[in-house]
């Protein structure tokens, strides 16, 4: 066991924005993704852990908030100098001294921006810059709070990818903070999903598809010919402009197929949809607390 | 990961100071041309026999000029400026404390501030007229210089950790500078000239003895330091008080 959340509440004033009732165990090179909408406590969660917001109930871990590593939403540096002499400064070591770090740099094809002043890089190179000092601290625990948030399409899928292969055959324990499903797919085993500071759903991320989606979902375009077609079927609550249908068992996947395929109708097929779940699970959640009251 | 201050933190912390021009204008260039223009306004209007007694009350009153303005003002800006921006926190979740970030900004302040006496002093050898002191008196002033820049870096890191934001830190040091210069004699109002209340408030600065008396024993001479010895303990008080204050406001919840 890593580290353990049990009764946590974080309030800011009178409101709370964290509330975890039931106890939360991170296992040693689990890949947590934590999602929800803005003000879901996910940052909140991230701060509190870090031990930076002051908190009731228990966090135990064996980690001191320092010996753990952060990326954080917003990461600032002085701006009178090359980013070469912070990193330098902050890792305590030389570049040139420093065979790892100069292979992490090349991998993040950073090397161009070490001259620079922190001002004068992108957004995407702002966030290399903290991602390679945060990789160099390797800590047992790091957190990814929105690494790639304000990033155009094609320069998040690149982060994404570096850092799903940077981390593949490593051990660490990471807690992904996002509000991009597909960077979840790509880097958490494990999902928690968050909203208006409860915890709606925790689990791996295959048996949380399974309870909220069923077997596998059929996603394609919401209209009122696909709506007829498949009105005998389970519909999931899915965005606005898509309609996703459950397919419970393989028979009922093979009658769905059948008919989308004799129809002409486009569609995608998925085991592992982290944004239907999401919204399944919420709806679920809320429904369950309805019935509650 | 857990970073202790090193070398490499305090030349961070020089180049740090080094892009900062309000450091480089108020700890250096203002406090000779303040020396100079001084000296040849008030030092043309006093009579012949006193004038080198007045020359340097100047000097040594400009040379306080040099730890407000590097560790009050400079400091007080730039740091304000990194907590807003969260430098401090960042430098936090990479194992920094923050006792190992004040060390490497006290040492290069500190280094800073040695700087700027040297060319003062080389300033002073090469313009001005004053008259060559005792050892034991330039000692003295030494010491105060860089006891009176610990204690005002420490009050500005304390008012930026406490308020958080370059506006308010930069507004409060600005007040303390010009106040401090004003009630202490340093801008030519000779203290006995001020209200009974404001003569009481300055003197529990340091400020106010180095720089009416200490020109009595520039050259040699006894002097009573009991008050100026009495003033900085106080000074240095309320600094260390503010400063557990901010640490504490900012202290890190301890994971069981």
């Amino acid at each position: 066991m890593l580290l353990t959340i049990e009764g946590l509440q974080v309030k800011y004033g009178k409101h709370t924005a964290l509330k975890i009732t039931s106890p939360i165990v991170f296992e040693k090179g689990e890949r947590i993704g934590v999602i929800g909408s803005n003000g879901a406590g996910k940052s909140t969660l991230v701060k509190a852990l870090l031990g930076l917001l002051p908190y009731e109930g228990r966090v135990v871990t064996y980690l001191k908030p320092q010996q753990m590593a952060v990326h954080m939403q917003f990461n600032e540096y002085a701006t009178t100098m090359p980013v070469r002499c912070i990193m330098e400064t902050i890792l305590n070591t030389k570049i040139k001294a420093n065979k790892e770090l100069q292979e992490l740099i090349s991998f993040f094809d950073f090397e161009q921006c070490l001259p620079k002043k922190y001002n004068a890089l992108s957004g995407g190179q702002k966030q290399k810059f903290t991602i390679i000092m945060v990789m160099m601290q390797k800590a047992e625990l790091t957190f990814y709070d929105e690494v790639t948030s304000g990033l155009d399409f094609e320069t998040r899928q690149k982060l994404t990818e570096k850092m799903v292969k940077w981390y593949r055959d490593k051990e660490d324990t990471l807690l992904v903070v996002s509000h991009y499903y597909d960077e979840l797919e790509q880097l958490a085993d494990k999902i928690l999903v968050l909203d208006q500071g409860k915890v709606v759903a925790y689990g791996k991320k295959e048996e949380l598809f399974k309870t909220y989606c069923g077997q596998v979902i059929f996603i394609m375009d919401n209209h009122e010919n696909n709506r007829e077609l498949m009105k005998n079927f389970q519909m999931l609550k899915a965005p606005e402009h898509l309609l996703a249908i459950a397919g419970r068992n393989k028979g009922e996947e093979g009658e769905i197929v059948s008919i989308l395929i004799e129809n002409n109708v486009n569609f995608k097929r998925s085991n592992s949809d982290i944004e239907i779940m999401f919204m399944n699970a919420k709806e679920s959640f809320y429904r369950k607390q309805e019935g509650k009251e | 990961m857990k970073n202790k201050c090193s070398f490499r933190m305090v030349l961070y912390e020089l180049r740090n100071i080094n892009g900062n021009f309000m450091t480089h204008f108020f700890g250096i260039v203002f406090p000779n041309i303040m020396c100079f223009l001084l000296a040849k306004t008030v030092g043309s209007q006093v009579p012949e026999e006193v004038r080198q007694e007045v020359i340097t009350s100047i000097t040594l009153s400009m040379s306080l000029v040099m730890p407000m303005s590097i560790m009050l003002l400079g400091y007080g800006a730039l740091y304000s400026q990194e907590v807003e921006r969260g430098i401090p926190l960042r430098m936090r979740l990479f194992g920094y404390s923050e006792k190992s970030e004040i060390t490497a900004k006290l040492i290069a302040n500190l280094i800073f501030l040695t700087i700027a006496f040297v060319i003062f002093g080389l300033f002073q050898i090469i313009v001005m007229d004053i008259p060559k002191p005792a050892f034991s008196s330039f000692l003295c002033l030494v010491l105060s210089l860089y006891l009176l820049g610990i204690i005002f870096l420490v009050i500005a890191h304390a008012f930026a950790q406490i308020f958080k934001k370059f506006s308010i830190t930069f507004g409060l040091s600005m007040f303390l500078y010009f106040m401090i210069m004003m009630i202490t004699g340093m801008m030519g109002i000779e203290t006995q000239q001020l209200p009974e209340v404001l003569q009481k408030i300055a003197g529990m600065f340091p400020m106010t003895y180095v720089s009416n008396d200490f020109a009595s024993f520039w050259q040699g001479g006894s002097y009573n330091f009991m008050p100026y010895i009495q003033s900085l303990f106080f000074l240095g008080a309320i600094s260390g008080i503010l400063l557990l204050y901010s640490m504490h406001k900012n202290k890190r919840v301890h994971l069981e």
